[in-house]
């Protein structure tokens, strides 16, 4: 279980790996992710949407789109909540960018975080455990034709987070899983994996820690 | 719980960051935080933030794209009502000067053509085997190729370089176990910010590499290297 770890290939090396790169510059170019804009450009954006400039706001949209809709869809499991959750969501952003500050976390962090949190809050307030299970994966995802090359360097990026993920241990990944994308507290999910609240909380906080450094994240 | 610890606050760090508290206890974490010694709240914040770009990271598994009506509705919500007319029409034509920037260009320039015989540029993006690779450039921007072993075949993404001074090129170069082998060169006028060239055959090549060379290009490379992405 412990001898096996994030690939860093040569490939990877000039962006996560390479011990000469600064590591926050590394996670910064790294973490963008999905593009091959640099986290300055979110950044940038967020800036400008705080100045009220819609064309900020559009290109913001484009650039992180897939990362938001993805997130809010595997959470709450129903295309049509998920549209106006991510709607939602980026009505919030236009309304609070001006809160976003950088010395606080990368921009993308900002926005994953906003995001889930609605998800999350969405699906407690629906309760609707059944309806999700079963819609899963009937989601229609309509490739717009201007990701072609985001989506083949997500998809790389997504191969190398996942064989991160499948460095943990089954227990840690699951109990990240349950909390993350059921919107369980830890409480529930010591609950339901009959496990201690300590147990769980150290196995959350374990398997977060082995990720970030199979990422390389600071 | 009724006489909480240190201990206990900083624990709940990961739980926090997860939303994996219901908004009560959210609230609760928030009190005592507010009052909490500054190291542990220090200590507390720098957990979260950590969690926080980690799950930011992780997103990259569950990426999938909306509906494209999507973006419509969207961007309305941020549309002034009095000027929709005139306002709308200037942000989607901004939006897609801005879009036309980034990676957008390529695809959209891509998915016009008739989908007859792929190009190298959409064999390489949907390959199975697509891997990606980034370095900075030291004169100025970033330089990605994506590329697949597959096809032997991959693109060059330059972001926001430098142009060559007049009088010089950016030459590329395959590099393996023998001589380096010249890939093209991009002039001043081929600089963009966002600059896209085919790399149609990789061969076993080891490295992608730029430097900088005299005129129209070397037979081999005569500058310092300006970037180099290694290839898997």
């Amino acid at each position: 279980m412990g001898t096996q770890r994030c690939e860093c290939s040569s490939a990877v090396a000039s962006t996560a790996c390479a011990p000469n790169l600064s590591a926050e510059r590394a996670a910064r170019l790294r973490l963008v992710g999905g593009s091959t804009q640099r986290a300055g450009d979110l950044d940038g954006l967020l800036a400008g949407i705080a100045a009220g400039d819609a064309a900020a706001f559009a290109q913001f949209y484009d650039t992180t789109k897939a990362r938001v809709f993805g997130l809010v869809t595997r959470v709450l499991r129903d295309p049509g909540y998920s549209e106006e959750t991510t709607q939602e969501v980026y009505v919030q952003v236009w309304h609070t960018a001006a809160r976003y500050d950088a010395r606080e976390g990368s921009a993308l962090a900002w926005l994953m975080t906003l995001a889930h949190r609605r998800a999350v809050d969405r699906v407690r307030a629906e309760q609707a455990t059944a309806r999700r299970e079963s819609r899963y994966g009937a989601t229609t995802v309509d490739p717009a034709a201007d990701v072609v090359a985001d989506a083949a360097i997500t998809r790389d990026e997504a191969r190398r987070v996942a064989n991160c993920l499948g460095a943990l241990t089954d227990a840690q990944r699951q109990a990240i899983e349950m909390a993350y994308y059921e919107g369980l507290t830890y409480p529930q999910v010591a609950h339901r994996l009959s496990t201690s609240l300590g147990t769980i909380k150290s196995r959350m906080r374990e398997g977060l820690r082995g990720l970030r450094d199979c990422l390389g994240a600071p | 719980m009724n006489q909480p610890s240190k201990i206990d606050l900083l624990e709940l760090a990961t739980p926090y960051a997860l939303d994996a508290v219901t908004p009560t206890e959210r609230a609760a974490i928030e009190t005592r935080l507010a009052a909490a010694p500054a190291p542990i709240a220090h200590a507390f914040h720098a957990e979260v933030r950590a969690v926080r770009e980690t799950l930011a990271a992780l997103s990259a598994t569950t990426s999938a794209e909306p509906p494209a009506a999507l973006r419509a509705q969207v961007l309305s919500t941020v549309v002034q009502p009095a000027r929709r007319r005139f306002g709308w029409r200037s942000t989607l034509l901004a939006a897609a000067a801005a879009v036309a920037i980034g990676l957008g260009a390529l695809g959209i320039g891509l998915s016009m053509r008739p989908p007859a015989t792929p190009s190298t540029a959409e064999q390489v993006f949907t390959a199975p085997d697509v891997h990606t690779t980034t370095a900075a450039i030291s004169t100025g921007g970033t330089a990605t190729v994506v590329y697949s072993r597959q096809h032997h075949a991959g693109v060059l993404v330059m972001n926001n370089p430098t142009p060559p001074a007049p009088g010089t090129v950016y030459q590329m170069w395959l590099l393996d176990d023998h001589a380096p082998t010249s890939a093209g060169t991009l002039g001043r006028t081929a600089i963009r910010p966002s600059t896209t060239t085919v790399l149609p055959d990789l061969a076993n090549s080891s490295a992608v590499a730029f430097t900088i060379e005299p005129g129209t290009g070397s037979p081999q490379p005569t500058g310092a290297v300006i970037a180099k992405l290694p290839l898997t």
